[in-house]
């Protein structure tokens, strides 16, 4: 297998390019001022954002519990299903994302409007208007909602491949149901646990189409944050990187001490 | 094995229902008969007819289809070989190569994209002094001093960003691989790639179809990292979606949406039916004589799996509409690369100038000025032709970042009104030709206020609490509260300012917003989600036409009256088919055509005096005078109203302070 090292090469290349470069220009932006020049400047009013951190962490947070709440019991139901429904079933989690998320998000809009789908519905029987638009309730819904495939699919991969006779051996050691799955295969499965909860968590904590659409754009998330420094009406792309920066390093350091608990290297597949 | 219960299925089948119930929506109002999201008109055809005379929409498809296919073929190869190459290495190595190629993952897209933004933009700086000292040191080649973000920019990130899936859906089938079975192939005299071909590639393949797979849903799903990668001149379908889901979505774009997906669907009931057919016939062979060793063995007959059919199927669909869409390009001809605002041309013009002209129109838009701004300020937007409000063409000015226009070669540009010319923004008429002009007011619905508001304290009363909408950009939100104060739009005053800011910032503690919106004001606001919002008035009118109880009106205390005007950019790359584009633009049947389209004032005066005349003729209707009056405020009206002027940069410094500090509270 000697021969195979030469492959890493160009990989190794086109990311040192492609990924180490420009998360070196992040870097770089983050340290300098509007000249140029070296400064900490854009890290010493990080403290002013504290409120945003906390939001964005926290209904991230909220948003991933759900997806596994939600998930998990998906993908355990599926991996009993026949052959044929497990497939069919994956490729249509996946599906939707063939509809831009942008589309998705916004069809939400329509349903959970002051005068949307649910609060006609409601009308009928006389109930509402309730407010759901431009609340964190819907932003959560939306998160759930986009990312909820991240954290099925995964966890399905890896129970999908689970060795079955080892629950038929907990079972006859005496295990019943509820037991052979929280002593056997919830622990088997947690290496797509892990990975279904990156999945959900980094794209929400950072998502700002999301809590612009539904959420009003009243209370920022750290991703309209970031997006107002580089793209929007407060450009300052030297801010914008120094929170990008402190972001990554959160989301990193979260994810260090997850997989911690999980085994190491065995991540899981998305599908 | 136990079968799931009904109660599993069931609590299936609602996730199910909860992914699919957006998107069952937006396939009934593909088929609307009006261009709303919300309110049905009736079933028609009318958007699928509408959508294959629809050339951005078409040509982002094409963009689409053809990077997320290049993407996922070169992702799909080079990650499977780079998987192979990492297997092979020592653990500590891998361990470190598979953490930087975790990174694009783990990393929030919009650092990415800005990231490799950053990063494309200082290569090309660099290329251009290299260029030029090569170019200086000999004669034998020329090289391109000045590299654009494009399509091979735009492919090189979805690479970036596929790669990673691949590799992930890899490496663990070449982890469950067993090493000796490659060593035993070696051993029986197979070269290293027949033995890649005939034992690694069919263990891993399952991996490498879902590893395709995941990359082209990426690729297909990205948004926010070809906004950044993809510079002026191609936009992905989504970039196209992102402009037009701030007005209203297209129902266009809902029907392009509906057939890729009824295409995927189709492909995967064929081929799960033949499938099914195909296992009906094996088993029905297999019926009669004894069970084979393999079934016994309790395994099934060899197939090609579900997934790899679904891919191929999929692969080959997606080739088609490539191959059928791109027979539609021309790639030689002249191009024009544009900026603009949502949903503000009618974009038959865009048609009908490239017809007359040969000249292709690659059509973007921003979400503000400020967010123009900020696309040209980092390098990812490098237009020619711009399309910014008053005060933000004479910041561009300041900072040297306009081109004086050409203007023998726009005729048209005396068709402009006097009073349109020479304005403070540009004293001497050297970069604009102005395309619209307007007022800011209060859009309001009569049925769900008491009193028709004439004063800006609607905006902060407790009144109509949780019903207002306010503005989504620094500027016009702050004039809103300036105006209510009694100050000056352009104030500098620090204290001013801040207690302008403080005005809002009150509002929205006691709940007075539902929220800050800029063209989403539209849905909300035809569909009475919203009793108040502020707003530019040829969006009224637009609204308006959806929903007949929402009225108009210019505050008491004054208002704020724009112009958008067209400029050119420094150095632009295509400065005479942009001379092309505004002497066209600035025409008066343009003028007419896109009044009558945006409902946005027109500066050429033949097009406004005429424009009740031209809607007579073409509605066979008289034009409301109230609605003219609207959208072409009379002098009285402007009377009481400012134009904004470019701010110091202090002053624009404690505006973007102010601002930030109203979406942190």
């Amino acid at each position: 297998m000697k021969r195979t090292k030469a492959f890493t090469i160009p990989y190794t290349i086109w990311m040192a390019l492609f990924v180490v470069a420009p998360i070196l220009m992040i870097l770089i932006y983050a340290f300098s001022g509007a000249d140029g020049g070296f400064t900490l400047a854009n890290f010493s009013t990080m403290g002013d954002y504290t409120v945003v951190f906390v939001r964005s962490f926290r209904l991230a947070l909220i948003a991933t519990l759900i997806c596994l709440a939600i998930g998990y019991p998906v993908a355990y139901l599926l991996s009993k299903e026949g052959p044929r429904f497990q497939s069919i079933a994956t490729v249509l989690i996946m599906l939707p994302m063939w509809m831009n998320f942008l589309l998705r998000t916004y069809s939400w809009m329509a349903i959970l409007e002051n005068n949307g789908l649910i609060n006609q519905f409601l009308g009928l029987f006389g109930l509402g208007p309730f407010q759901m638009i431009d609340t964190q309730g819907a932003v959560v819904l939306g998160m759930v909602y986009n990312y909820l495939p991240f954290m099925i699919l995964p966890i399905y991969s890896v129970i999908v491949k689970l060795d079955n006779s080892l629950v038929e051996a907990a079972h006859d050691l005496g295990a019943n149901s509820v037991v052979a799955f929280r002593r056997v295969i919830f622990p088997l499965s947690l290496p797509g646990v892990l990975s279904g909860i990156t999945m959900v968590f980094v794209p929400s904590v950072s998502t700002f189409a999301i809590s612009t659409m539904l959420g009003g754009g009243t209370e920022y998330l750290l991703g309209d944050l970031i997006e107002q420094q580089f793209l929007g009406g407060a450009y300052n792309p030297q801010l914008g990187a120094a929170i990008a920066l402190v972001m990554m390093v959160i989301v990193v350091l979260c994810m260090w001490v997850m997989n911690r608990f999980g085994e190491g290297e065995e991540q899981a597949v998305v599908l | 094995m136990k079968k799931n219960s009904a109660f599993g299925r069931f609590f299936t089948f609602l996730v199910f229902l909860f992914l699919y119930a957006p998107i069952i929506l937006l396939i009934i109002f593909s088929f609307n008969q009006n261009n709303s999201n919300v309110v049905w008109g009736g079933f028609s055809l009318h958007w699928y007819r509408e959508l294959f005379q629809n050339r951005i929409i078409m040509r982002s498809l094409y963009t689409t289809l053809l990077v997320s296919l290049l993407a996922t073929v070169i992702s799909t190869i080079a990650g499977t070989f780079a998987a192979i190459g990492f297997y092979g290495l020592r653990r500590r190595a891998r361990n470190a190569l598979t953490t930087v190629n975790n990174i694009p993952m783990m990393n929030a897209d919009i650092v990415t994209g800005v990231a490799m933004c950053l990063f494309f933009v200082a290569f090309f700086a660099l290329w251009k002094d290299f260029a030029l000292w090569f170019n200086s040191v000999q004669t034998l080649l020329v090289l391109p001093t000045r590299l654009t973000l494009g399509f091979p920019t735009l492919l090189i990130a979805h690479i970036t960003f596929d790669i990673p899936y691949v590799l992930l859906s890899v490496s663990p089938k070449l982890r469950q691989l067993d090493k000796n079975l490659i060593d035993a192939a070696q051993d029986l005299g197979c070269t290293w790639f027949q033995a890649f071909y005939k034992v690694i590639l069919p263990e891993i393949k399952p991996g490498i179809v879902s590893g395709a797979l995941t990359a082209f849903t990426m690729s297909i799903d990205d948004f926010i990292i070809s906004y950044f990668t993809a510079g002026s001149s191609s936009s992905t379908l989504a970039m196209t979606i992102y402009g037009m889901t701030k007005k209203r979505v297209s129902p266009e774009i809902n029907a392009i949406s509906t057939i890729l997906f009824v295409t995927v669907i189709l492909l995967l009931a064929v081929i799960n039916i033949r499938e099914a057919r195909l296992e009906k016939m094996a088993q029905r062979r297999q019926a009669a004589p004894s069970a084979t060793v393999a079934e016994m063995a309790g395994q099934k007959p060899h197939r090609t799996p579900f997934l790899a059919k679904a891919a191929a199927a999929v692969a080959c669909a997606a080739v088609l509409v490539t191959a059928v869409v791109g027979a539609f390009q021309n790639t030689r001809q002249p191009v024009v690369n544009v900026c603009s605002w949502g949903e503000y041309i009618d974009e038959e013009l865009i048609t009908q100038f490239e017809e007359e002209t040969g000249i292709l129109v690659n059509y973007q838009t921003a979400e503000s000025n400020e967010a123009l701004y900020s696309l040209l300020k980092s390098g990812a937007g490098d237009y020619d032709v711009i399309v910014p409000s008053d005060y933000m063409i004479s910041q561009l000015i300041e900072e040297d970042m306009l081109e004086k226009l050409d203007y023998s070669s726009i005729p048209n540009f005396s068709l402009i009104d006097d009073r349109f010319k020479n304005l403070p923004y540009d004293p001497t008429n050297e970069y604009t030709v102005p395309y619209t002009w307007g007022t800011v007011g209060i859009i309001y619905n009569t049925a769900m206020v008491t009193e028709p508001p004439a004063s800006w304290s609607v905006m902060f009363d407790d009144q109509y609490a949780g019903n207002v909408l306010m503005f989504r950009n620094s500027r016009d939100a702050m004039a809103t509260a300036l105006l209510y104060l009694g100050y000056s739009l352009n104030t500098t005053d620090e204290a001013e300012l801040r207690q302008a800011a403080g005005l809002i910032a009150d509002a929205k503690s006691r709940g007075v917003y539902q929220a800050f919106v800029m063209d989403e004001i539209l849905q909300k606001m035809e569909g009475g989600n919203a009793a108040i919002g502020a707003y530019y008035a040829g969006d009224y009118l637009s609204m308006a036409e959806n929903n007949p109880d929402l009225a108009f009106v210019v505050p008491q205390e004054g208002s704020n009256w724009f112009v958008d005007a067209m400029c050119v950019l420094k150095d632009a790359p295509h400065y005479e088919e942009a001379m092309a584009w505004i002497n066209f633009i600035a025409s008066t049947e343009a003028n007419l055509r896109n009044m009558d389209f945006i409902w946005y004032a027109s500066p050429n005066k033949e097009a406004l005096e005429q424009y009740p005349a031209y809607y007579e003729a073409l509605y066979e209707e008289e034009l409301d005078q109230e609605t003219y009056e609207t959208m072409a405020a009379p002098a009285e009206v402007l009377e009481r109203c400012e134009s904004y002027v470019s701010l110091p940069t202090e002053t624009r410094r404690l505006y973007n302070e102010l601002w930030i500090g109203l979406g942190i509270q």
